[in-house]
């Protein structure tokens, strides 16, 4: 049951058929891991904690630093040198007292990645690197928990939905490789990474609520240079050494 | 001899060898990221058949960098 007042709060999004009371309630259970507190999970963990999604977990490793703030909105000047994970969990409680935030200072890896999940039924991909991502992917393959994937350069993002055992992993996409060199940070445009982090957000209320995932073994590409979004459909890989889809 | 056939590549025309394969046009079109993403006439082709796919007149060749920002 709803309160009163979380029946106003959310009053606009239970409207909406595929929602309603029973879908609200849903994500106010639901619990979904956010790595990342940059672009994405600044808009990410806004719109999920808005949304009255009942548990986030927010994991960054990184300090508020001064050329963030041209897009991770969730943090401010005054936020400075904070930990991400600190700064970001003060405003979500202000915006929501309902949704339980745990902050977590910490880098994701394969060494404390499951720990981390715990019992999380979303893992949100709003990292900035490949190599992160590969962390997520197979801690999604090992715990058969859904991987929302996004990413971010200049202008352009994508984004997909990985569910295990059903569609393509991130590396069915993205076959592992030793990295010879890290890459410079791209650059970025706040909007970008709202758009991104916003589609992800969409998929995330879906999986939450039951809907069918709408990127589930497809990429969606959009390009701010030409307002154009396209979608190609990505099936599993045969030879994906990671998930090892059998032939055929 | 052969002629050389028509096809399209990231949007724009291009003539190549009918023997071309995915591989060649990605030798050729100085495609060096490891993460790239190709899509064949709208179809996702996995990395370890771009040496073994070949192109036909018209086809569409789409090299798509991928957005590992955040
Ligand atoms: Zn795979």
């Amino acid at each position: 049951m709803l309160t009163e007042e979380e029946a106003r709060r959310y009053s606009r999004q239970v409207a909406l058929p595929e929602i309603g009371v029973e879908g609200q309630l849903r994500l106010a259970a639901g619990r979904v891991m956010v790595v990342g507190l940059g672009g994405l999970g600044s808009i990410a963990a806004y719109y999920l904690a808005a949304a009255g999604v009942g548990y986030l977990k927010l994991i960054d490793r990184d300090r508020v630093a001064v050329e963030n703030l041209n897009r991770q909105i969730l943090h401010s000047t005054f936020d400075l040198e904070r930990p991400k994970p600190e700064s970001a969990a003060e405003k979500l409680s202000r915006l929501n007292p309902h949704c339980r935030i745990e902050a977590v200072h910490t880098a994701i890896e394969d060494s404390n990645a499951a720990a981390l999940l715990a019992d999380c039924d979303v893992i949100f991909d709003a990292t900035d690197n490949r190599e992160t991502r590969q962390v997520l992917n197979r801690l999604s393959l090992r715990r058969q928990v859904p991987f929302v994937y996004g990413g971010i350069s200049g202008w352009e993002g994508m984004a997909s939905t990985f569910i295990p055992g059903r569609t393509a992993c991130f590396s069915c996409l993205f076959p592992p490789h030793a990295e010879t060199a890290k890459p410079a940070p791209p650059p970025v445009l706040g909007p970008t990474a709202g758009i991104v982090a916003s589609i992800q957000c969409l998929e995330t209320i879906r999986l939450l609520v039951g809907c069918v995932p709408q990127l589930a073994g497809r990429l969606l590409r959009f390009s701010g240079l030409t307002m154009e979004f396209r979608k190609l459909q990505i099936d599993r890989n045969p030879g994906c050494p990671v998930c090892g889809a059998p032939a055929g | 001899m052969s002629v050389c056939i028509r096809i399209t590549v990231n949007g724009l025309p291009e003539e190549v060898s009918p023997s071309a394969t995915l591989a060649d046009l990605i030798d050729r079109f100085r495609e060096m990221d490891r993460d790239l993403i190709v899509e064949h006439n709208g179809r996702f082709v996995f990395p370890q058949d771009y040496a073994s796919t070949g192109v036909a007149p018209n086809d569409r060749v789409e090299f798509i960098h991928p957005n590992f920002g955040g």
